[in-house]
């Protein structure tokens, strides 16, 4: 895997002391493609629906109701929202790995990544749960 | 951490890596205000329409164009970076695959942006 890793651009390989990093290193590898080929059809659709097919200012609260009392657009908008938002914090971590160079520095900004990352999800998923449409 | 530089050969593929990169960083960014905007609908009806209407006016519709933008290089180029990955072909074709993400997401950047800026003009949707 390591041979796979050098050639791609996750640019997080230099870690090379133990196999497990590696590891990790690869499923995010096949996380970030696998999320990533989902997300362009949840991500688009959900633009299109949006800000093409419908107006922005037409999404409004009569609009979100309507969405919600079909469990369907609750599930598939909890879906892009889990899948998008860890395809992009794992995408933000690499980018600190790469070129934040103060470790100290680095770990702190990683934990503030996780910790506003993690919080959004919390609330998300509450809105999209406890709507009542 | 990096010490012997990131890896795509050739500046077309430096230089869409920088991009997705860039645009990654945007959109996960809007995520993070949108998810804020839309918990507004769970908290009270007034407070999220009041809100939601700010997404109307015209530097927040450009700002809207420019989001479309980033999504779509960012999806067209996460296709790019796969078929890379895992095709002989796409290595072969790199450079002209780079060189379609930017066709298409110029297109589709301003086929949408008219979509999302005439209501502002015509005070009537599109479709």
């Amino acid at each position: 895997m390591a041979q796979t890793l050098d050639r791609n651009e996750t640019g997080t390989e230099s870690d090379q002391s133990s196999a497990a990093p590696n590891r990790a290193e690869a499923r995010m590898w096949y996380y970030m493609r696998i999320s990533g080929l989902i997300l362009v059809f949840l991500a688009l659709i959900h633009f299109a629906i949006t800000h093409i097919v419908n107006d922005v200012v037409e999404t409004d609260f009569a609009f979100v109701q309507t969405r919600w009392s079909n469990p369907l657009w609750r599930f598939f908008d909890w879906t892009l929202l889990a899948l998008a938002l860890s395809h992009g914090v794992i995408g933000v971590r690499t980018i600190a790995e790469d070129y934040i160079r103060k470790p100290r520095l680095r770990v702190a900004v990683k934990a503030l990544l996780f910790t506003v990352v993690a919080g959004i999800f919390l609330l998300g998923t509450i809105t999209i749960v406890t709507f009542s449409a | 951490m990096l010490s012997r530089g990131t890896v795509y050969k050739g500046k077309t593929g430096m230089w869409a890596f920088t991009a997705h990169r860039v645009t990654g960083f945007l959109v996960l960014m809007f995520l993070l205000l949108h998810v804020v905007d839309v918990t507004l609908a769970g908290i009270s009806e007034h407070l999220y329409d009041t809100v939601h209407a700010v997404y109307g006016n015209v530097l927040l519709r450009l700002f809207e164009v420019g989001l479309l933008g980033a999504l779509v290089f960012h999806a067209l180029n996460g296709l790019r970076i796969i078929a890379v990955d895992f095709f002989d072909a796409a290595v072969r074709r790199q450079k002209q695959l780079a060189w379609a993400v930017v066709a298409v997401t110029a297109v589709v950047t301003v086929l949408g942006g008219i979509v999302i800026m005439l209501p502002f003009f015509t005070h009537k949707p599109v479709f």
